[in-house]
């Protein structure tokens, strides 16, 4: 049973802001702008910031939907969505029950947990070069 | 299972991908408080590490740290974290008991000299020669004192083993006191808390394991990367305490809408812990977020502290002006701490006639 099936609806403070999303704002802009001079991106911890739920859900707004949404199933499901402003992701892990492990705002081309690591990569390759073989 | 290569091998060899893994030390990062970036370099380290071997000693104790522990979060990756170890002696967990068990750990001990990690919850009864508290017919004082020594490392899990916790509370009826209080010739990691947050106790590990060296630890023993702000500082409500917005009672328009319960007894703004951002049941929320305020249970003597409900505010906290009294030095020092001392000899004796009033206050 989730928290969603108590049949009980307490007012927890959603429609105050703290008035720390707004400052965030600035930060991510500042992560923009350090990766446009020396591509090096950023990320900030969502969970580990005072936010009051109407916080989140002002920056999710603010920030916008963009063209791309990557799902990742790995351990859990999680999704990095672009925002409206290109090379700003909202991500969020999930652990395999379902549950938010952490959120993220992560600001980079494309998410570092995307991209293939080399390793892997190797990896693949022998798998595809046995496929091959196994034509022959 | 292979149990001999490093742990992504292991992990590998289990069907868990490396962005499963990536993905576990990036949420480790976040919970831990470092950058969102050291996942990475927390990952590779973690990766080529060697296993040490754990052995976990349970003294005066209410099994709630176990509890706490075998119930943690993402179970399938923290697991593994634990599969990475060797736990060789855990009296809950261990399907060996009587004699064999025994033997284990006489074994465990004597193998690996000086490399092993102990980790013990409970605190240590010192009375009647530590009689109060026995496994196999030896004191926990006497184990204690014989292992201790010969560990690489000491972990003290929950406010008793770190403090002395809820035994040691007055009167204390069988002289209890905390891990430290024995062993005094090596650093012991204190990871308070009633029950202490699960993945508390694998980030210490996980640090132990990638960098084979303790977290920084603050003046109590506790991993900064936990311990470093208090519940206040990261608490959710905290913009309502500075905006002066305080729930009166438990259910006032204020307590609906999420306002800061400092007036209601919350003790988050001297309680070191990492509730307010790690949180508790999967993630699900924390006291405060359930509407309770902070108890302080992973702060030294909590329980002899004053009343639950009790503003901080009333009366202040003497505890914390005699602590920076002891720093100021010695001229202004002496003279302050003479004042704190009967201030917190007042205090005191007001703690102790707690009513029922003062619990509802």
């Amino acid at each position: 049973m989730g928290l969603e099936d108590i049949p009980v609806t307490v007012e927890t403070g959603a429609a105050d802001l703290t008035g720390n999303a707004q400052a965030l704002l600035g930060e991510i802009a500042a992560l923009l702008q350090r990766m446009l001079a020396t591509g090096e991106g950023g990320a900030i911890d969502l969970a580990s910031l005072p936010f009051s739920p109407a916080d989140r859900s002002w920056l999710e707004q603010r920030l916008g939907r963009g063209e791309v949404e990557i799902r990742l199933m790995a351990a859990g499901l999680s999704t990095f969505n672009e925002t409206a402003c290109p090379g700003v992701w909202w991500v969020s892990h999930h652990n395999e029950a379902g549950i938010r492990v952490s959120e993220l705002i992560e600001v980079a081309r494309i998410p570092e947990l995307v991209a293939a690591h080399p390793d892997d990569v190797k990896i693949g390759l022998e798998r595809l070069n046995n496929l091959i073989n196994e034509l022959d | 299972m292979n149990k001999h290569g490093n742990l992504l091998e292991n992990l590998a060899w289990q069907g868990i991908s490396r962005r499963s893994f990536l993905k576990y030390c990036a949420t480790l990062a976040s919970l831990m408080a470092l950058p969102p970036t050291a996942g990475r370099a927390m990952a590779e380290a973690l990766a080529r590490a060697p296993r040490p071997s754990v052995i976990w000693l349970p003294f005066q104790e209410c099994t709630g740290c176990t509890e706490s522990i075998t119930r943690s979060h993402s179970p399938s990756i923290e697991g593994l974290i634990f599969d990475s170890i060797s736990l060789d002696y855990q009296e809950t967990l261990m399907a060996a008991a009587g004699h064999q068990a025994e033997e284990v750990l006489h074994k465990v001990v004597a193998e690996n000299e000086g490399k092993f990690v102990l980790i013990i919850d409970g605190s240590v009864a010192t009375g009647l020669d530590g009689a109060y508290s026995c496994i196999a017919g030896r004191s926990n004082l006497d184990l204690l004192r014989e292992v201790g020594p010969k560990a690489a490392a000491i972990v003290a899990v929950g406010s008793c083993a770190a403090f002395g916790g809820i035994p040691k509370a007055k009167p204390n009826p069988t002289g209890a006191v905390a891990v430290s209080d024995i062993i005094r010739d090596k650093p012991v990691v204190n990871i308070p808390g009633c029950p202490p947050i699960p993945v508390v106790m694998t980030g210490v590990l996980a640090h132990f394991i990638t960098f084979g060296s303790l977290p920084e630890l603050d003046r109590l023993g506790r991993p900064r990367a936990f311990f470093g702000e208090t519940i206040h500082d990261r608490c959710y409500r905290r913009p309502f305490y500075d905006q002066g917005k305080f729930a009166k009672t438990f259910d006032d328009d204020g307590a609906r809408k999420g306002w800061c319960l400092f007036e209601l007894g919350c003790k988050g703004p001297v309680t070191y812990n990492a509730c307010a951002h790690v949180k508790w049941n999967d993630g699900t929320s924390f006291p405060i977020e359930s509407g309770h305020g902070c108890i302080g249970c992973s702060e030294p003597d909590f329980w002899d502290a004053g009343g639950f409900y009790k503003a901080l505010s009333m009366p202040a906290d003497p505890l914390k002006f005699v602590a920076g009294a002891a720093v100021a030095g010695a001229a202004v020092g002496v003279a302050v701490s003479i004042a704190n001392r009967a201030r917190k000899g007042a205090a005191k004796a007001a703690h102790e006639t707690a009513t029922l009033a003062d619990l509802e206050k």
